[in-house]
């Protein structure tokens, strides 16, 4: 993205054309607002960058098919500077006409057209460099199909043009890049000449005029037949040959023989011109940018003793599209601002009423309502009240220190970085709210991206204080690793031919998240297919479920100019936390993983867990979908935003946390409910609060021993090369995948679905006892649950079986309690010491031990029942303690 | 187990509850019939249901209260697997098909072929030809749906969720062939829970208006 630099943010607003109500098209659906399509014919602009165009920057929509373009924009415009003589020298003249050209080229590249090309929308900078505006509306309407109004300007236009006819008529053939060439004749032959073409002539004269230029046949050039008309054949004989030569190119009647853009710019008369330059590709990260960022890249000379000026902008060096966020947060509304200058004019609705209505709803007598008409005011946004509002921020903040070490970082950290700390305490939608806040972590994010994938654990650690919105597509592109050129792959794949799952994609994809202005476009749909498509195509092992529009649309709605990243996104997702699901036979899979989330449930709300179980309300019910779409379905995308910012920093196992977080927000209304008040409660799913949910999920992750969200379907280790930056440590052992750990005798081990289902309680690997009771030293205990600073044990370890065996051989510190003796008739615990060290550990993890065997997960069952939070049972039994030596023959010291 | 079903409200009118399900191709209009029916709503841009979704509504007739315990399944051929845990133990099922589309006809038919085969005994089979507001678009004639109706001796309507055409009626006309005696009564009261094992409740439970 460009530096803001010393240019202006401009709004302009016009009407799309409104349906007639009640309008179906051939699918019985309503149709797609002319307001939606043009907003989603519209995103790509954002990302079109080139010297001699205002870059885009947003598009708003407002009521009544109202829409307002954000760009780019300078005071300065050809108009009014071709009445100086900044022309009159040939080389000013010519480099006045390359630079549009270079322009008009572009467009033409990236295949569209300007059509509106006008004096007053050649705008210059503060060089006098040529800026081309409002070139897209033309692109953007359909070629002007969705606007009442024409799009062009009437004197500027080609002959050709208005051949065609009204845009809106089905007949009208769209302009072709050449009309352009044409206006652009005109706009220099007047800039070279001094003069105004027909300046008194009414439209239907000028119309007339023009198309007897482009009469087929006339022997006269247009051009002469211009000169003549004005009285200027001996003005310009005193031109230039070179300038002469141009505008009669320019002017030929026939397109065959108009030369197109690019031809003209390749003419010698333009030979001492070169390209202007681009951004520099240092200035992109991995994931904007195809080939190698450091080709052609100058580091900068080192200058010892730079002099800091105080009125340095540092604004300015931001990009205009940071610039235009901050200027949102900093209380800008373009709305408000075209309304101050008197842009949003409404008529009274009642001088909307018609004389007659037909019965087919035809409308008759009604005056046009002038407001409805193109006006190209552009209104500039003031950034004067971000510019105070950012007035303290010192200037090293807009350039942190972030390598080198902490002490160094911690140096250069200014006094409100330290205001930072305290800010990021606050709930996450007032940070997202702060400008200040905001401001220093977009300026943090750029640098880390740009830097990514050297960054990475470093983004790791950021993300998990939060992830500013302007930043979340390349952020979360980040944390799942996309890597490697994934623009490549994602052209190599065939995306068009038929395959069978089409007509399911087909009816799927309008119906996914349409609330979505952005998604709801004919722009997205085509997108959201292409990219399913490129799904299903590369993934022949995996099938199209439905559910996997809904996971792939918060990836178009971020990257919707980038499908490749998007596409890159949902596999790189879907391997992480969706390891075969998407396999045609996934029931394994499924109900291996609504197991262990029952399981879940029972460990941390066993209430709960038992409520569910008397009930009947079973996981299967209600939480495939939670899984299987990653709650994508579930939730609208504002809300899949935050908690996937959440979910991609955990583990594949963290989304089990989610879900039991969901449970514990609904818990007093499932509680008290029937089957069917639960089970419409979870299908209404009713307003969950996202943060608390994430803080939650994170709390229960944090309390599960990482063993006992084990499954035998999870992703085997990705082997990663030693190289590879991928491959560093992980900054945490709580985003540790459980079967990335290494595997020993200790580990869990795969059980069948039956056995698995059987038990309410969630198995833990030997291994995690032992770090749970610190039997390997506190050095090394890294589990979730770790040791608390009183030392107090914080598991409780029964051993179940007989007395005689116990004392032969235990864990130090478990405590006896044999199954036979344990439970009354009734169910109810018999009362003991040991039952009274039970009750005293409430909140902690209660391991039940014994043979190997179903001895163990009854028991801890039983427990459950009686709402004994935090029961699991060791996998294994303690025969596979034998070997490690730690079991005691001591008595316990009961 | 939680003992509902059989109850009194109001100390009036007797009160059943039947489980309903509803099968049929994708995007032929489930979840927007359900949705009339429940709520009286028409999304233009209903979503898909994943695995299925669960509503109930309550409808009277002649002096007695109908709870309809509605699963509202997905379409997808993928997800044909789950279908069984909904159908099984329904006393009543809708198959949808949309008039705009010959494939979703063949679909259902497939449909009522295996609940004939698998479903409960006595189901009450219902085909429902959606989308009759888009009847310029027809590709199934009615005449054809009818006939195959009559020879399966299914009830048949066309409906339409958008205009809310015969769509309570196709649940009225479900609800009346119903059994609501007591003999009948034992299959009656599957519920929602233990989709899975209906045998063991069929034994167990007790006539739905026996009380």
């Amino acid at each position: 993205m460009q530096p803001l630099g010393k240019a202006n943010i401009g709004v302009s607003t016009f009407y799309a054309s409104s349906h007639a109500e009640d309008q179906c098209g051939a699918d019985g659906l309503p149709l797609t607002p002319n307001s939606i399509k043009i907003q989603g014919r519209y995103q790509w602009l954002k990302v079109l960058y080139h010297p001699r165009l205002c870059q885009h920057i947003d598009i708003v929509r407002g009521k009544h098919e109202r829409l307002m373009i954000i760009a780019e924009h300078y005071k300065q415009c050809l108009e009014e500077e071709s009445e100086n003589d900044t022309y009159a020298d040939e080389g000013a003249f010519l480099r006045l006409a390359y630079e549009i050209l270079e322009g008009l080229a572009y467009m033409n590249e990236n295949g569209f057209v300007h059509r509106s090309l006008s004096p007053k929308n050649i705008l210059l900078d503060a060089e006098g460099h040529v800026k081309l505006s409002k070139y897209a509306l033309y692109y953007m309407t359909g070629c002007g199909a969705d606007v009442t109004f024409p799009v062009g300007s009437p004197r500027y236009m080609a002959p050709e043009v208005l051949m065609a006819g009204p845009s809106h008529s089905s007949s009208c053939l769209p302009s072709g890049p050449k009309s352009d060439v044409w206006s652009l004749g005109i706009i220099l032959l007047e800039v070279a000449l001094h003069f105004k073409i027909w300046p008194n002539y009414a439209l239907p004269q000028l119309f007339a005029k023009i198309l007897l230029l482009g009469k087929y046949g006339s022997s006269q050039h247009p051009l002469d037949t211009i000169l003549k008309e004005h009285s200027l054949v001996e003005k310009f004989e005193s031109l230039s040959s070179n300038i002469r030569y141009l505008l009669r190119l320019c002017l030929q009647p026939l397109m065959e023989e108009r030369p197109s853009a690019k031809e003209l710019l390749q003419n010698e008369i333009f030979k001492e011109f070169s390209p202007s330059p681009g951004l520099d590709k240092s200035t992109y990260t991995m994931f904007q940018c195809q080939g190698m960022r450091c080709e052609g890249l100058q580091v900068p000379q080192y200058i010892e003793d730079v002099e800091m000026t105080d009125d340095e902008d540092y604004l300015a060096e931001r990009s205009v599209n940071e610039v235009y966020y901050l200027w949102g947060l900093a209380g800008g509304d373009v709305e408000n601002e075209l309304r101050r200058n008197g842009l949003l004019q409404s008529r009274p609705p009642i001088c909307g009423m018609p004389n007659v209505v037909t019965q087919y709803g035809d409308i008759l007598g009604l005056e046009r309502d002038s407001t409805s008409l193109y006006d190209d005011t552009v209104v500039m946004l003031s950034l004067d009240q971000l510019r105070t509002r950012l007035a303290h921020i010192p200037p090293e903040d807009y350039y942190p220190l972030i390598e080198g070490d902490r002490e160094m970082q911690k140096l250069s950290q200014s006094q409100s970085s330290h205001d930072l700390k305290e800010l990021s305490q606050l709930p996450l939608i007032i940070r997202e709210k702060d400008i200040e806040y905001q401001l220093h972590r977009i300026v943090l994010y750029d640098r880390l991206l740009k830097g990514y994938p050297y960054t990475i654990n470093r983004i790791k650690l950021e993300a998990r204080r939060d992830i500013p919105p302007l930043f979340r597509a390349e952020t979360w592109a980040a944390l799942l690793e996309v890597s490697g050129d994934f623009m490549a792959d994602y052209d190599k794949i065939d995306k068009e031919s038929p395959v069978p799952i089409d007509h399911q994609i087909g009816v799927d994809i309008p119906r996914c998240h349409q609330y979505s202005e952005l998604l709801s476009s004919p722009v997205a749909h085509n997108k959201l297919k292409r990219i399913l498509k490129a799904w299903v195509v590369s993934n022949p092992h995996l099938c199209y479920w439905q559910g996997l529009d809904s996971l792939c649309a918060p990836f178009l709605y971020l990257n919707f100019n980038n499908e490749a990243l998007a596409l890159a996104c949902l596999s790189a997702f879907i391997k992480k936390y969706l390891h075969k699901f998407f396999l045609s036979e996934n029931s394994a899979v499924i109900e291996e993983y609504l197991a262990v989330f029952s399981h879940l449930i029972a460990f941390h709300d066993p209430e709960l867990s038992n409520h569910m179980g008397s009930i009947g309300f079973d996981p299967k019910l209600f939480a495939i979908t939670w899984f299987l779409t990653m709650f994508s379905h579930v939730f609208p995308l504002h809300k899949i935003f935050h908690l996937w910012d959440t979910l991609l920093i955990g583990n594949s196992s963290f989304p089990l946390c989610v879900g039991v977080a969901i449970l514990h927000q609904l818990r007093d209304g499932l509680l008290n409910a029937d089957f069917n008040e639960c089970i419409l409660l979870i299908t209404n799913m009713p307003e969950i609060n996202i943060e608390d949910c994430v803080k939650e999920s994170i709390r229960i992750f944090c309390h599960t021993p990482k063993s006992a969200t084990y499954r035998q379907h999870a992703r085997p280790p990705v082997k990663k090369e030693e190289s590879s930056v991928f491959a560093l440590k992980p900054i945490s052992y709580y985003t540790v995948e459980v079967n990335e750990l290494p595997r020993s005798e200790l580990s869990r081990e795969p059980l069948s679905l039956e056995e698995l289902k059987s038990e309410r309680c969630p198995r833990i690997s030997a291994e995690d006892l032992l770090e749970l009771c610190g039997l390997k030293g506190i050095e090394n205990s890294k589990s979730p649950t770790k040791k608390s600073k009183s030392s107090k044990p914080i598991i409780l370890i029964i051993d179940i079986r007989n007395s005689e065996d116990f004392n032969r051989g235990h864990i130090p510190l478990s405590v006896n309690m044999p199954f036979n003796q344990a439970f009354a008739p009734e169910g109810d615990l018999v009362a003991c010491p040991a039952v009274t060290q039970l009750n005293n550990h409430k909140g902690r993890v209660i391991v039940v031990v014994g043979n190997r065997g179903t001895n163990a997960p009854n028991f801890a069952a039983q427990l459950t029942m009686l709402g004994y939070e935090k029961v699991c049972t060791m996998h294994g039994g303690i025969e596979c303690l034998k070997s490690t030596g730690i079991l005691t023959v001591s008595s316990p010291d009961l | 187990m939680a003992n509902r079903g059989s109850h009194k409200p109001n100390g009036s009118s007797p009160m059943c509850q039947f489980k309903l399900v509803l099968l049929g191709e994708s995007a032929v209009g489930k979840s927007s019939l359900v949705l009339r029916f429940v709520k009286g709503q028409f999304h233009e841009f209903q979503e898909s249901t994943i695995g299925a979704a669960f509503l109930t509504q309550t409808v009277v007739l002649d002096d007695t209260t109908l709870k309809f315990e509605i699963w509202d399944t997905a379409g997808q051929e993928r997800y044909h697997s789950l279908a069984p845990m909904y159908y099984r133990g329904s006393q009543a099922a809708v198959v949808v098909y949309d008039i705009t589309n010959q494939d979703t006809f063949a679909r259902a038919k497939t449909w009522v072929r295996e609940l004939e085969k698998q479903g409960s005994p006595n189901i009450v089979i219902a085909l429902a030809g959606n989308k009759a507001d888009m009847a310029n678009k027809r590709m199934v004639e009615y005449e054809d749906a009818q006939a195959y109706a009559e020879e399966k001796s299914l009830l048949f309507m066309e409906t339409s969720a958008k205009t809310a055409m015969n769509v309570n009626d196709i649940f009225l006309a479900i609800a009346k062939r119903l059994p609501r005696n007591d003999d009948s009564g034992n299959r009656q009261r599957t519920q929602g829970q233990h989709l899975e094992d209906k045998d063991r409740r069929e034994v167990k439970e007790g006539g739905c208006c026996s009380k």
